[in-house]
């Protein structure tokens, strides 16, 4: 892999600084090359090896925080959820209790690992899943629109210059919180097909170095066709000749961290297990990665609510429980904090169908090394109501507040347009 | 108002254009038959949809499960048996939901009337229902052909049509909506995702509509729409500030008479058909069009794909082929038939028909493109090519060529240097390997656009 990169600089300077564009060279592509430079000199060199990591986790469809974290010591719980309500959670307070599926995270209370915050949501919520999750995913308020992702703010704020796998998603789509004005990170969802399969080819070897030159920014014409403002609104041959460069650039790195690395401890089955065994591969693997994004689906849950959220409480614990785990075993659970969140809760009363439509606010995880355990915000009350919803006291913009500040470590009013309180969480 | 192209202005690039925005694509040949027609006669043809289903007879296997039959089996059975049958279910469905999504595809791929396939598809993501919850391979198939029927026609009828649809009922759960207990999931999405867009209605509008949608349900040995009035809220009900005992239907009237449904529809079509976002002044000439035509799709398309705008610049080669697009028009450019593993391959980029993500449909444009699908796109090509015979007629004739090649897979003039590169390929490597040569010029950001 040196040599052919090796070669490909070398190519790429001389094509450069031989032609009439040498002074051109967008900036982006400019730092491209200084980081395949400290790639090749010392692989742990650019990959800031001691650097937090954020794990994102989408619990997509809007996860019924009443039955996450259970206002068990409440009557008017039970009174709203005849069919639903959980009777015997497990507690943490006198109050409330988490989900009876969800014991590895109770241990992971215990041992001081997790953080609980109530109450997440933010000012008139909209209750539409995809409306709701723009929201999240861009941090806006409820009544702007926003065009770049809370994390693609990151990304453009503070990673200039960085890797493109400075953000991995995993699965095929790019989450919108990615999206930047200079769009940086890269979704993949199995590694080993994350590359260009030249063997099918009657002559591989040129067949995949002809691949490579036409998928690079390697000569005048593909430069300028790269130069100009890379915003999320830029030429749309600008964009697609951008991912194929960050596909190539980061696949050869993928690949060699996941070929050689296997997870220390046993997975569950699932979607979500598989994509934080991947995530935990790459980690140990060091990759230059400060944003992970994984995501699980189903908690749409408008009828016979009972045993798919039971199932998918039983999924989310099992494998954070295996993620944990191998976090541990590799000696890198300090580093790493892991989010969830979910575009919104659910009503506060059950439906005729043994389910709960799209609600409002409602509780959300961290957990890591790092995390500073307890039980945040108050637990929104349940007699006083807006509209069948239960209402927010806890913004999400000061979690995500928290996480840039105190974990991440970088200025937040640039990403959020301004200030959050931050909750002490991290 | 749309302006309408001047038709000398028409050549082959533009007949390209038409084909592979209003169908699939096609072969040089089937390009150069449309250019003859001229562009009024091109569109007639495209859009002159006829009957076609005893061409493509639907897969065996698809009749209406007894619902009610099978209810009563499940509840007999043990624990064990009923875990077996489950999963015995599940099987036949996802053999039966392979073979019709195969099915779907081969009409894309060889249907006459490729246009009505492509707004069919359209319609499927705009009206989203997917089989992960509906369960039932038959109210899918049904769903398609209703959508087929109405896919250039009136939407009002459309969406009546769909509001009493199995699929869609099974999918936002009107069969669990009754008189004092109204489930929102269809009324919302009614106005939010099929009609009005986000803003245009208050949560009152979605409650007080949401009753006017009871007592929908489905005849449990048919599977046809049946309507049970002792469910159903024959109340007064207050929508956009008038009142009235409104039925479903009424519903649906008043939500095709407001000027909002017209914009929203004809910019939705307009985006899957151009590829772009309207103007603010565009958006407003496209829904005067749609709303002059009545909201009739088909009469509305015929306008657009013979307006300037649809010709311009800012709309030709700027598109970014979903993944049907992308394999459908593909077998089409090279005149071969669908691979066998089309739903893999589909299921890989991120588009399996008939399960859509979620009631939005899919996102579309830059979505449907990541590091990771884009390599998919590039090896999915690799694969299909490489079963193909190395003498494949469509690249042994004059027309396989490298510049013959470009013709048929971009129908446009590369960038230079790249297509410098494919020359110098083309040369280095002699005609065995125009194969290759095929695959690597699909390994190339430019054949994602259309």
């Amino acid at each position: 892999m040196n040599k052919t990169l090796h070669t490909r600089r070398q190519f790429l300077r001389t094509s450069m600084l031989g032609g009439a564009v040498s002074w051109t060279i967008p900036a982006f592509l400019e730092r491209t090359f200084f980081s395949l430079d400290a790639l090749a000199a010392d692989a742990t060199l650019a990959t800031g090896k001691d650097a937090p990591i954020l794990v994102v986790l989408q619990l997509a469809g809007g996860n019924d925080g009443l039955n996450t974290l259970v206002p068990f010591a409440d009557d008017a719980y039970f009174r709203a959820r005849p069919s639903l309500a959980i009777k015997a959670p497990l507690k943490i307070s006198d109050a409330v209790g988490l989900h009876p599926k969800l014991t590895g995270l109770r241990g992971m209370y215990d041992d001081g690992h997790l953080a609980i915050v109530q109450g997440v949501g933010y000012p008139n919520p909209n209750r539409s899943h995809f409306r709701s999750t723009e929201i999240w995913q861009t941090a806006s308020d409820a009544n702007k629109t926003e065009s770049h992702g809370w994390i693609g703010r990151y990304f453009d704020a503070c990673c200039q210059g960085a890797d493109p796998a400075v953000g991995v998603s995993i699965g095929s789509q790019t989450p919108q919180a990615f999206a930047a004005a200079e769009p940086r990170g890269i979704s993949f969802a199995k590694p080993e097909q994350f590359r260009f399969a030249a063997e099918k080819t009657s002559d591989p070897a040129a067949a995949d170095e002809f691949f490579r030159s036409v998928n690079e920014a390697n000569d005048g014409g593909s430069i300028d066709m790269l130069q100009g403002p890379a915003s999320g609104g830029g030429d749309t041959m600008d964009f697609l000749r951008r991912t194929a460069l960050d596909a190539q650039m980061s696949s050869d790195k993928v690949l060699a961290i996941t070929r050689k690395s296997r997870a220390p401890v046993t997975y569950p089955p699932g979607n979500l297990a598989s994509s934080l065994n991947l995530i935990a591969r790459l980690i140990g693997g060091a990759m230059p990665t400060r944003v992970y994004y994984a995501s699980l689906g189903g908690f749409d849950t408008h009828s016979n609510q009972a045993g798919s959220h039971e199932r998918l409480m039983g999924e989310l614990d099992a494998a954070l429980m295996a993620f944990t785990a191998d976090l541990k075993a590799q000696g890198n659970f300090e580093r790493v904090a892991l989010m969830t969140f979910s575009e919104f809760g659910r009503r506060v009363a059950e439906n005729g169908s043994g389910g709960t439509d799209h609600g409002a606010a409602a509780p959300l995880f961290v957990l890591g090394g790092a995390v500073r355990p307890g039980l945040y915000g108050k637990a929104p009350s349940l007699q006083n109501i807006h509209d069948g919803d239960l209402i927010h006291n806890v913004d999400f913009r000061s979690v995500y507040a928290s996480l840039l500040a105190n974990w991440l470590q970088v200025p937040v009013e640039p990403i959020l347009h301004r200030p959050f309180p931050t909750i002490g969480i991290i | 108002m749309l302006e309408p192209l001047d038709s000398t202005a028409w050549g082959p690039e533009m007949a390209a254009h038409l084909i592979n925005r209003a169908g699939f694509g096609g072969s040089p040949r089937d390009i150069a038959a449309l250019h003859r027609l001229g562009l009024k006669g091109a569109v007639d043809a495209l859009l002159g949809a006829d009957e076609d289903s005893d061409l493509f007879p639907p897969p065996e296997g698809l009749v209406p499960r007894d619902l009610a039959e099978l209810k009563k089996r499940t509840a007999a059975a043990s624990p064990e048996e009923k875990k077996k049958f489950q999963a015995q279910m599940a099987r036949e469905n996802r053999e039966t939901m392979a073979e019709l999504r195969l099915w779907w595809l081969s009409r894309m791929r060889w249907s006459p009337f490729a246009a009505r396939e492509k707004a069919t598809l359209f319609w499927h993501g705009h009206w989203a229902t997917s089989i992960e919850k509906v369960k039932e391979p038959f109210a899918m198939w049904q769903q398609n052909e209703t959508l087929r029927a109405f896919s250039l026609g009136r939407f009002e009828e459309m969406a009546r049509a769909m509001s009493r649809d199995p699929a869609m009922m099974r999918y936002l759960d009107l069969t669990q909506s009754k008189a004092g207990k109204p489930n929102e999931n269809f009324a919302r999405e009614l106005m939010e995702l099929f009609t009005l867009g986000e803003g245009h209605y208050t949560e009152e509008d979605i409650q007080q509509s949401a009753r006017a949608f009871t007592g929908y349900r489905i005849n449990p040995k048919s599977q046809q729409f049946l309507f049970a009035s002792r469910q159903a809220d024959s109340g007064p009900k207050s929508f956009f500030g008038l009142e009235g005992h409104f039925s479903g239907d009424d519903i649906i009237g008043l939500l095709c008479a407001h000027p909002q449904c017209a914009r929203f529809l004809a910019g939705k079509l307009w985006v899957y058909y151009a590829g772009t976002p309207p103007s603010a002044g565009l958006l407003e000439a496209l829904a005067a069009e749609y709303r002059r035509s009545q909201l009739d799709t088909g009469a509305f398309l015929r306008t657009v794909f013979q307006s300037r705008e649809f010709f311009s610049p800012d709309v030709v080669r700027r598109q970014i082929k979903g993944p049907v697009q992308w394999l459908v028009q593909l077998t089409r450019q090279m005149e071969i038939p669908l691979p066998r593993d089309a739903d893999g391959v589909l299921r890989n980029l991120g588009q399996v028909p008939f399960a859509p993500p979620n009631v939005k449909g899919w996102d579309g444009g830059r979505s449907w493109i990541s590091s990771a699908t884009l390599l998919e796109r590039y090896n999915a090509a690799g694969a299909i090519l490489a079963r193909l015979p190395a003498d494949l007629p469509t690249l042994a004739d004059p027309g396989g060529t490298c510049s013959g090649l470009v013709w048929r897979l971009f129908q446009s003039q590369l960038p230079a240097d790249l297509n410098n590169k494919f020359l110098t390929y083309a040369a280095a490597h002699g005609p065995t390997a125009r194969r290759d040569l095929a695959h690597l010029m699909m390994s190339t950001p430019d054949y994602q656009i259309t």
